[in-house]
C-alpha cells in the first residue's frame, strides 16, 4: 500500500461520515493498550507489587496486638497513605507515555491519522483508570478485612476510603497534563521532586489554616487516640467532591491543551471548575460550634452520651460505638479483682470510657484521672499492651481507692499494684515489659494506665520481677493474707518483700518513702 | 579529509580538542539546565521563608537539590547517534569521560552555589552533604551507564530518572530498616555510620560507571536477547 493510499484512507475515515461510537471504541482500545504498556514500566510494576505486598503484609501481621481490635473510623483514614507512592510512579510513567510519540519523532504523523490528538490525550487519561480501580480493590479488601474482625468497632466512611483511589487517578491525570504543558521527558521527575518538597513544606507551614490544609490531596490527621466517629469533624464528603472535581478539571485542561476547543469540552471544564470550587469551599470551614459543643460534652461529661451495662457487680459505660467492648473490660477487671484480698475483691467498680476530643483528631492531650471511689477510666484502644494498661489502672484503684490517688502512689504499694495487674497473665514478664514505657524489666521506669501512670523504682521492679517468677498460687495466698499491710502507704519495701517471701533489694534507698523523688 | 593511517595517528590531545565542541553540542543541556535551576530554587527556599531557618529543613532541601542535579546527570549518556558512533576509532570510555569532564564541573559549580544559598547558621556539614550529593549523582550516572551498556536504547535517561525518582522518594524513607538509615539528622548518633554507607554507595556507583563504560560487544538488550541474524530497531 502506498503512502498516498494510506493518507487517502485516513482522510475518508476522518470525514464527517465516520460514526461516533466507533471513535469511542478506538479511544477505549488505545486506553487499554496504554494501560497495558504502563504495566511494563519498571516503576509502575514494582510499586504496584510493593503496594499490594505491603498491604497484604500489614493485614497478616497483627502489629502489637491492637490489630485484632481495629477502630474503623481510623482504619479508613489509614488506607490513604499507601496509594501515594503508586501515584508518584504513575505520574512519572504516564507522563513518559504521553510524550512518547514526540520523543520518537512520530507526532508529526499523528496529523494524518483519523484519531485527533485530543482523543489520544483522553486515552492516556483513561489508561490510569484500571490502576485506580485496582487501588480501590486493595482499599476495599483492607477495610473489609478489618471490619470483619470480631473485635472491630466504630464506623468507616465511604468518602475517606475513596481518597486513595482518587489520589492515584489525580496523579496519573496530572502526569498527562504535565506532558501537554511541558512536552519534554525530563520535566516529570523534576516536577515530582519539586512538588514533593513544596507539598511537605505546605503541609508543615499550613498547620493552622484548616481550609488551606485540606487543599492537599490526602489529609491524614493522627495524634490523638481513636475518637467516636461523630466527633472527628473531617469534611470527607466535601473533600472527595473536591478531588473528583480537580481530577476532571486537570483532565479537561490536558484535553483542551491538545486542541479540543469544542463547546462540550469547555462546558465540562467549567462544570469541573464549579465542582472543585464547591468542594474546596465546602471543606474550608473549620469545626462548627455544634461539633465543638459535642466534643466538649464527650470529653467533660461522657456520662450524658454513654450507655452503661452491668457485668457482675460492676458497671461498664462506653460510647455507643464501643458497647461491645464492655465484656472484654469486665473479663480483664475480674481477673485483677480475683487476686485482691480484703474488701477490694468485692469493690463495686464503675469503668468509664474516656476521650479528650476537644482538640480534634490531632490533639494529644492528657486526660485527668477520675476522683470518685471505684471509678476506672478506659481508653478507646484495646488489645496488646492496652489490656495491661487497663489492668494496671484497675489494680491502682483497688489498692489506692481512686484513680487520682492511684496515680500518686510512689511507696511500696506499687509492688501490689503491679502484681495484681500482671499476676493472672499467662506470660507476666513479657506483659511487664509491655506495661513499662521503656520496654524494660529492670531499673526504674513508668508504667502507664489509660489516663495516668505509676512510677516504679529499681527496687520495686526487682521485687515485682521476683514475684512474677514465683508460682502464682503461693503468691495469691500471701497477698490475700497480708492485704491490709500490703495496701498501707506506711509499709516499707523491705517489709513487703519479707511478707511476700522474696529477697529484699540490697540498695537501701528504696526501703523508705520515695514520694519526694 | 585527511585519511588516518597507522603511521600518522593524530595526537591524543588533538582528538580530545576536536571532540570537545561536538560533544558540548550533544550534551543534554536543557535537562541539565532545568535540573540545576530547580536545584538552586530548592536550596534558595529557606531564604524566602520567614522566621529563623530550620537546620533539618535546610538539610533536606539540600538533599532534594542534590537529587535534582543527579536527575539532570541521568541524561548525560543519552546519545541518539550511539549506534552510528559505535565503530569509530575513538572509544566509548574516552567519549564518556569527556562528557563527564564537561558536565561534572558545571554540576559542581551548581552544587557550590546551592550550598552558598543556604543560610550560614543553618548549613549542615558541607563535606558530609556533598558526599551524599556525590553518591546520589554517581548512582544516577551508574544507572545511565548500565542502561547504555545493557540495553539497546539510545536515550535511557528518562527511564533512569523515573527510576531514581521512585527509589529516592521511597527507599531511604520507607523501605530501609532503621539500622541502615541513610537520611539522618545532623547530630544523630548514626550520622557517621550513615555517611560510611553513603561513601560505600559512592564507591560502588563509580565502579559501575567505570565497568559499564566500554561499548557492549554485541547489540541488543541483555534482558531480552534477540535471535541471531535479526536487525535491531532504533525506535
Amino acid at each position: 500500500m502506498s503512502a498516498i493510499e494510506v493518507v487517502e484512507r485516513a482522510a475518508t475515515a476522518d470525514g464527517p461520515a465516520a460514526p461516533a461510537p466507533r471513535r469511542a471504541a478506538a479511544v477505549l482500545a488505545l486506553a487499554r493498550f496504554e494501560a497495558r504498556e504502563l504495566l511494563r514500566f519498571v516503576p509502575v510494576f514494582s510499586f504496584l507489587l510493593l503496594y499490594i505486598g505491603y498491604t497484604a503484609w500489614q493485614l497478616y501481621s497483627e502489629g502489637d496486638g491492637m490489630g485484632a481490635y481495629p477502630v474503623l473510623q481510623d482504619v479508613d483514614r489509614g488506607t490513604q497513605t499507601g496509594p501515594v507512592l503508586l501515584g508518584i510512579a504513575l505520574l512519572v510513567c504516564v507522563n513518559r507515555a504521553a510524550v512518547r510519540s514526540r520523543r520518537n519523532g512520530t507526532d508529526r504523523h499523528d496529523g494524518i491519522l483519523p484519531m485527533e490528538p485530543w482523543r489520544r490525550t483522553v486515552a492516556h487519561v483513561l489508561s490510569v483508570v484500571p490502576y485506580a480501580a485496582l487501588t480501590a480493590l486493595v482499599v476495599a479488601v483492607e477495610f473489609t478485612w478489618a471490619a470483619l474482625k470480631p473485635g472491630a468497632s466504630g464506623h468507616g466512611s465511604f468518602f475517606e476510603l475513596a481518597v486513595g483511589p482518587l489520589c492515584v487517578l489525580l496523579a496519573g491525570v496530572a502526569g498527562v497534563l504535565l506532558a501537554r504543558l511541558i512536552p519534554s521527558f525530563f520535566a516529570a521527575p523534576l516536577v515530582v521532586i519539586g512538588g514533593y518538597v513544596l507539598l511537605v513544606l505546605a503541609a508543615v507551614n499550613l498547620d493552622g489554616s484548616h481550609g488551606a490544609r485540606w487543599l492537599l490531596p490526602a489529609v491524614t490527621e493522627a495524634g490523638a487516640g481513636p475518637l467516636p466517629s461523630d466527633l472527628l469533624g473531617r469534611p470527607a464528603a466535601w473533600h472527595a467532591l473536591y478531588l473528583t472535581g480537580l481530577i476532571i478539571l486537570v483532565a479537561c485542561g490536558a484535553v483542551l491543551l491538545s486542541g479540543a476547543r469544542t463547546r462540550t469540552a469547555l462546558a465540562v471544564t467549567a462544570l469541573a471548575l464549579a465542582v472543585t470550587v464547591t468542594g474546596a469551599v465546602g471543606q474550608a470551614p473549620g469545626d462548627s460550634a455544634a461539633l465543638k459543643a459535642a466534643r466538649a460534652e464527650a470529653s467533660v461529661h461522657p456520662e450524658r452520651v454513654q450507655s452503661c451495662s452491668v457485668h457482675g457487680t460492676s458497671t461498664y459505660c462506653a460510647f455507643p460505638e464501643w458497647t461491645g467492648r464492655t465484656a472484654d473490660w469486665a473479663a480483664a477487671a475480674d481477673r485483677v479483682r480475683r487476686l485482691a484480698g480484703g474488701a477490694a475483691g468485692g469493690t463495686r467498680l464503675t469503668v468509664r470510657q474516656r476521650v479528650e476530643a476537644r482538640y480534634g483528631p490531632e490533639g494529644d492531650a492528657a486526660i485527668a484521672p477520675l476522683t470518685g471511689p471505684g471509678q476506672v477510666s478506659a481508653g478507646t484502644e484495646w488489645g496488646g499492651d492496652r489490656n495491661v494498661q487497663f489492668a494496671v489502672g484497675v489494680a491502682s484503684v483497688l489498692v489506692a481507692g481512686d484513680e487520682r490517688a492511684g496515680s500518686e502512689v510512689c511507696d511500696a504499694r506499687v509492688v501490689t499494684i503491679m502484681w495484681l495487674a500482671l499476676g493472672a497473665e499467662p506470660d507476666p514478664l513479657a506483659r511487664l515489659r509491655g506495661a513499662r514505657l521503656d520496654d524494660s524489666v529492670e531499673g526504674d521506669a513508668i508504667a502507664l494506665t489509660p489516663v495516668a501512670s505509676v512510677a516504679m523504682t529499681a527496687g520495686q521492679t526487682d521485687v515485682v520481677r521476683q514475684l512474677l517468677r514465683q508460682p502464682r498460687y503461693g503468691v495469691i495466698a500471701k497477698v490475700k493474707a497480708h492485704w491490709t499491710e500490703l495496701t498501707s502507704p506506711r509499709t516499707p519495701l523491705a517489709r513487703v518483700a519479707q511478707l511476700l517471701g522474696v529477697k529484699a533489694p540490697t540498695t537501701g534507698e528504696d526501703n523508705g518513702e520515695t514520694c519526694d523523688q | 579529509m585527511r585519511p588516518v593511517t597507522s603511521e600518522r595517528r593524530p595526537k591524543p590531545y588533538a582528538v580530545i580538542r576536536a571532540l570537545l565542541r561536538p560533544l558540548w553540542r550533544t550534551l543534554p543541556r536543557p535537562a541539565l539546565a532545568a535540573a540545576g535551576g530547580l536545584g538552586l530554587l530548592l536550596a534558595g527556599l529557606p531564604r524566602l521563608l520567614s522566621g529563623a531557618p530550620d537546620p533539618w529543613l535546610c538539610l533536606n532541601l539540600l538533599r532534594a537539590a542534590g537529587l535534582c542535579l543527579a536527575l539532570g546527570l541521568a541524561f548525560l549518556f543519552d546519545d541518539p547517534a550511539r549506534h552510528t558512533t559505535a565503530p569509530v576509532p575513538v572509544r566509548r570510555p574516552l567519549r564518556g569521560a569527556l562528557r563527564l569532564a564537561l558536565a561534572v564541573p558545571v554540576a559542581a559549580l551548581c552544587w557550590t552555589a546551592a550550598l552558598l544559598l543556604v543560610p550560614g547558621q543553618a548549613r549542615p556539614p558541607v563535606g558530609a552533604v556533598t558526599l551524599e550529593a556525590a553518591a546520589t549523582a554517581a548512582l544516577a550516572l551508574a544507572g545511565a551507564s548500565a542502561a547504555v551498556r545493557c540495553t539497546d536504547g539510545t536515550r535511557p535517561g528518562a527511564a533512569v530518572a523515573a527510576g531514581l525518582t521512585a527509589v529516592a522518594v521511597t527507599v531511604p524513607t520507607l523501605l530501609l530498616p532503621q539500622r541502615w538509615a541513610l537520611l539522618v539528622a545532623v547530630g544523630d548518633q548514626r550520622w557517621a555510620d550513615a555517611h560510611g554507607r553513603w561513601a560505600g554507595l559512592l564507591v560502588v556507583a563509580v565502579a559501575v560507571v567505570a565497568l559499564c563504560a566500554p561499548e557492549p560487544l554485541r547489540r541488543g538488550s541483555v534482558l531480552r536477547p534477540r535471535p541471531r541474524g535479526t536487525a535491531p530497531t532504533t525506535a
